[in-house]
């Protein structure tokens, strides 16, 4: 086996061995902050090797090796394969997944130091679960094995955002994500079904007509719906924030959203035949994204405003996929985990800083926590897409290939999107880090190095992934040339007014009218009117067809089942008279059966 | 025929010698030291038992009146087990209710043991029929142990025994008489024509009638209930599976060896049986609220499913009804000396009477539980894999309608089986503190225990045992 392929697969055992050891031996998890050096000293050999993987393969873009055994047959046909699959896209998928929860991991030793050690293990015992689940999904040879780590990752997501569980928020925000998943997953399990029907395996291209790739196609797309928080779908993500922030940062930003994002490129031989779908895919991520993006604005928590920002950056990914860029999308993917995540890490700290999410309590904090303010402003240029950050070259992308797919809605939403997406990160950074120092930011202390480090590291791909975007695109086999077309200059524009608008607004207090006008919007949105929509849907749809089962199991069925109780109690009552103590009865049943058998026997 | 032609019955021969030792022993010794007879039987039986795996026991006796084989070989240690866990079982009772009879309390049981141990080699009708009679006599002075010392109904119990079992013997005796008187020789395989007329499947009934009353199938099983609530517990737990596993093995020897001929007769009928078993037993065991009684019926149907493998015919059939006997012995007797733990400790023999049972001795109830799940065939106890095996059997041999009936039965028998379990762990009760066990009552339960959990976990090492006896038998 090649020493490659042996790397590949401790990026799986490495972790799966530390949850398994903090599962079995409690008394190393409960010493809290032992267990987390261990995961965190895993997690380090897990971004070193990926680190490894990933030289090699700029060195040699075009290689694909594999080891995979199958281990789910049907009818004595192989079907479901499980192993490691290393190509470009997995290489620089695990990368990424690599550094950002290595950041997290050890960003979080600082930020949960006042948890109790028992639940510091309980929290990283839950990382390792998460890095072994995202790998296994990364590296996945087949769907098969994708959805195994698709489904593991869900519950990891589910045990972390209910890490707070006391919290009654917490828990319902846990629930919630885990319902909603699963609701979507569905899809996926479809889709397989019909995928393996269809071409025997689970193959990522596997060989099917174009009207069984649409069906595929659109069931594994209701399953990215939910997993990447797409309209109307998105309703579990910004509650999931209840989670401890680095968790938010690694898991509901950067890398388990963006599965979904993963498995359209992934299975991109089955999207791309399916047109229809692509074109869906295009116009549901524009829409998704100016929405969330609106939504944004009027946030006055800093984690929902990058709760919202994720969904609507997400939106972009799988609007860039439907029209057909496959670079595009999954760049912007990349780029946005790092700059997503450093925004989340930051905000962190500040959360940290000030024991609070609400922009009321900060303010001013510039002063106080100069390093953490130069990371978030560096992120959030980036999302806004100024011109050399990393976001503004993977951004570009996808409004060049949704241009040139000439859907003019979608265009037109996502450069709007831009525009807002540059005034609320602004609105952001000025009640956060500019103006009037709020009570509690008095009072807020710096982090320690445990967590400056880590936005160090993130800084970095924030500041200068885009340079990149050449080598990048040789991992594809797809040519990259940056041109700068009316679109990239309109962005720019948009982009730059945006930010313009918003210090304006929320710096120096002109344009008073503008936050009034949304106001309603900012009711609409911290409404549940969404929720409730789902609520009926659930109700009608779900609640009724269950009403009609309960009736039928309780009257028919168990009326059934209790009918033949009864009646087995009542004969074994009348059959027990038979039994009545007095000798002679029994002898005549002897003499009684004899003589029956005797006679049988003789007519025989 | 020198002394070394009998080295094939050496088991029996033990077990007579043994007995005869007990009574000669009990003459000398003082009254105080009369619980060491008890240790005594239970020592010899446990190196019978070893001695079983020692001794070179293969061989003809008598140019094949009696063989020794795996099928022998394999019989007489479910047997000797059954008596050393009954024996274990009932040591202090048997010393504190009985402290002067001891030593015929023991020489009976060995008597009887002797007779079981050798029925299953014998292959001509004479021996047959003392081999079940030496089983069968002792058990009724057994039964009426109790004389009428703690006001129950021992002596109406024995008496029902004893004239069922007059009766049984009576149409055992009439067909093997109608069989011997056509044939001109008592051997089995010379028993039956290889074209049998009317009056031979005449015969091969009545002798099933027999049996059906040693193993308690219905109709013959009136006496099952009555006996088992009116003898004491200790003899019970021993009567209720080692006369099972003689009864079955000379069913087996009898309709098998000497009656293939005669299958067309004795099939539908057996067929028959095992459903009306089945019927009865399952459905008057709900009702019951004494547990022997309730244990009675559920013996009955549990014999039900043992024929069924016999039903199941062939090899793997008869394997797997010794598997299930196995099995059988293990769970049954454990419950039995449950039951008998708890009325030691004055509380009487009904259902009520575990109430709590789970929070008092909660060991004791998790070993009920264990016996429990073995007899109603949960996954993964032994019992489990007994009821599988004869479904399979009875499945390859084209019985498909009765592994349905045998598996509606297995959910009804739930009811009253988790009924009993319901008692020990749910119901609450009124008395504190755990119930008391003795030592070697702890050490026959613990065995019982460990049969029942290790055959569940891991039951092949049986089954390939019971595979190879059967080779035995043909």
């Amino acid at each position: 086996m090649s020493p490659l392929l042996m790397a590949a697969l401790a990026t799986l055992a490495i972790p799966a061995g530390m949850t398994l050891l903090f599962g079995v031996v409690p008394m190393l998890r409960r010493t809290g902050k032992p267990a987390a050096i261990l995961s965190i000293l895993a997690a380090t050999t897990v971004l070193g090797i990926a680190g490894w993987l990933f030289a090699t393969w700029l060195g040699n873009p075009t290689e694909s090796l594999q080891i995979a055994t199958y281990w789910l047959t049907m009818g004595g046909q192989p079907l479901g394969q499980v192993g490691v699959h290393l190509d470009g896209i997995s290489v620089s998928m695990l990368l990424v997944v690599a550094t950002v929860a290595w950041c997290v991991q050890l960003f979080s030793l600082g930020y949960l130091s006042d948890e109790p050690p028992n639940g510091l293990g309980r929290y990283f015992t839950y990382q390792s679960l998460f890095l072994f689940s995202m790998n296994l999904l990364v590296l996945a040879p087949d769907l098969m094995q994708l959805f195994i780590g698709w489904e593991l990752v869900g519950a990891t997501s589910y045990l972390l955002i209910g890490f707070w569980y006391p919290k009654p928020a917490a828990a319902k925000a846990a629930i919630k994500a885990f319902v909603v998943t699963k609701f979507a997953d569905s899809g996926l399990i479809l889709g397989l079904m019909v995928l393996a029907v269809a071409s025997g395996g689970f193959a990522w291209d596997a060989p099917i007509t174009p009207a069984t790739a649409e069906i595929v196609a659109g069931l594994l797309f209701v399953a990215v719906m939910g997993k990447s928080a797409q309209f109307p779908l998105h309703i579990w993500l910004p509650d999931a924030m209840q989670g401890p922030t680095p968790v938010s940062a690694l898991l509901h930003a950067a890398t388990m959203v963006a599965a979904g994002v993963y498995l359209i490129v992934r299975a991109d031989p089955i999207f791309s035949a399916a047109v229809h779908v692509r074109e869906f895919m295009t116009y549901l991520g524009a829409f998704t994204a100016l929405f969330a993006a609106i939504i944004a604005t009027v946030q006055t928590d800093i984690k929902k405003v990058l709760a919202y920002s994720t969904c609507s950056q997400l939106g972009y990914m799988i609007s860039g996929l439907g029209a057909g860029s496959l670079l595009g999308g999954y760049f912007h993917l990349t780029t946005h985990a790092f700059f997503k995540a450093l925004l989340f890490l930051a905000a962190g700290a500040v959360i940290h800083a000030v024991h609070s999410n609400e922009f009321t309590d900060m303010g001013g904090l510039f002063k106080k926590l100069k390093f953490v303010a130069i990371a978030f402003i560096f992120g959030s240029l980036s999302l806004a897409g100024v011109p050399g950050l990393a976001g503004f070259y993977s951004k570009d992308l996808i409004l060049e290939a949704v241009h040139e797919s000439g859907n003019h809605f979608a265009l037109f939403a996502l450069l709007l999107t831009a525009g807002l997406t540059a005034f609320y990160m602004t609105r952001t950074v000025v009640k956060t880090f500019l103006g009037q120092m709020s009570h509690s930011a008095e009072h807020a202390h710096g982090p320690g190095p445990s967590m400056t480090l880590p936005l160090l590291v993130l800084l970095v791909p924030t500041i200068a992934l885009g340079w990149a975007a050449g080598p990048f695109a040789t991992l594809f086999g797809k040519p990259y040339e940056f041109h700068m077309g009316l679109v990239g200059y309109t962005a720019i524009a948009l982009g730059l007014g945006g930010i313009a608008l918003g210090y304006l607004v929320y710096g120096l207090g002109a344009l008073a009218f503008l936050p009034r006008l949304f106001k309603p919007v900012a009711t609409l949105a911290n409404s549940s009117v969404m929720d409730e929509l789902w609520q009926s849907v659930y109700e009608i749809g779900g609640q009724t067809p269950s009403r009609a089962a309960a009736w039928t199991d309780r009257y028919i069925v168990d009326g059934l089942m209790n009918f033949i109780g009864w009646l087995t109690i009542v004969l074994g009552q009348q059959l027990r008279k038979l039994q009545t103590g007095d000798v002679q009865d029994y002898l005549y049943a002897v003499f009684g059966a004899a003589a029956l058998l005797a006679l049988f026997g003789g007519w025989r | 025929m020198s002394l070394a032609d009998l080295q094939p019955l050496m088991l029996g021969l033990i077990l007579a010698c043994a007995a005869l030792l007990v009574l000669l022993v009990d003459l000398v010794i003082k009254p105080s030291g009369k619980p060491i007879l008890g240790w005594l039987t239970a020592a010899i039986l446990a190196g019978t038992l070893v001695a079983s795996w020692l001794l070179p026991l293969e061989g003809e006796v008598q140019a094949g009146v009696w063989q020794g084989n795996l099928w022998s070989t394999f019989l007489a240690r479910v047997m000797i087990s059954a008596g050393l866990l009954a024996v274990l079982g009932g040591l202090d009772y048997v010393a504190r209710v009985w402290p002067y009879r001891q030593g015929e309390f023991y020489t009976l049981l060995l008597f009887s043991l002797t007779g079981m141990v050798l029925l299953p080699g014998c292959r001509e009708l004479a021996a047959f029929v003392v081999c079940f009679e030496l089983m069968g006599i002792p058990i009724y002075v057994l039964a009426a142990y109790s004389k009428n010392d703690n006001g129950k109904k021992p002596p109406e119990a024995a008496l029902k025994l004893l004239l069922i079992g007059a009766a049984s013997t009576a149409l055992t005796f009439f067909g093997a008489a109608l069989l011997v008187g056509m044939a001109g020789s008592s051997r089995f395989a010379e028993l039956v024509p290889y074209e049998p007329g009317p009056l031979h499947a005449v015969a091969a009934l009545l002798l099933l009638a027999g049996m059906a009353f040693k193993i308690g199938v219905a109709p013959f099983h009136m006496w099952v209930p009555d006996t088992y609530e009116g003898s004491p517990t200790p003899v019970v737990a021993f009567l209720s599976v080692a006369p099972k596993v003689a009864g079955f093995a000379a069913l087996s020897s009898i309709f098998l060896i000497a009656m293939p001929t005669l299958a067309h007769a004795w099939r539908p009928m057996l067929w028959l049986l095992v459903v009306v078993t089945m019927v009865v037993g399952n459905l008057v065991a709900i009702p019951q609220t004494n547990l022997k009684r309730l244990m009675a019926f559920s013996g009955v149907a549990q014999v039900g499913y043992i024929l069924l493998g016999f039903l199941g015919g062939a090899e793997f059939g008869a394997a797997m009804m010794l598997f299930y006997l196995a099995t059988y012995v293990f769970a049954n007797i454990g419950m039995f000396l449950i039951v008998h733990a708890v009325a030691e400790a004055g509380e009487g023999e009904d259902i009520v009477s575990l109430n709590g049972l789970a929070r008092r001795s909660p060991w004791l109830a998790l070993a009920l539980l264990m016996f429990l799940l073995s007899l109603a065939g949960i996954p993964f106890v032994a019992g489990f894999w007994a009821k599988f095996y004869v479904f399979t059997a009875a499945w390859r041999a084209g019985h498909g309608e009765m592994v349905l009936l045998g598996a509606l039965f297995a959910t009804v028998a739930l009811f009253y089986y988790l009924g009993v379990a319901r008692a020990a762990f749910v119901n609450k009760s009124a008395i504190e503190g755990p119930v008391p066990v003795k030592r070697p009552l702890a050490l026959a339960i613990v065995v019982c225990l460990l049969g029942t959990v290790g055959l569940g976990a891991w039951p092949n090492p049986l089954v390939e045992a019971a595979l190879a006896a059967v080779q035995g038998l043909y």
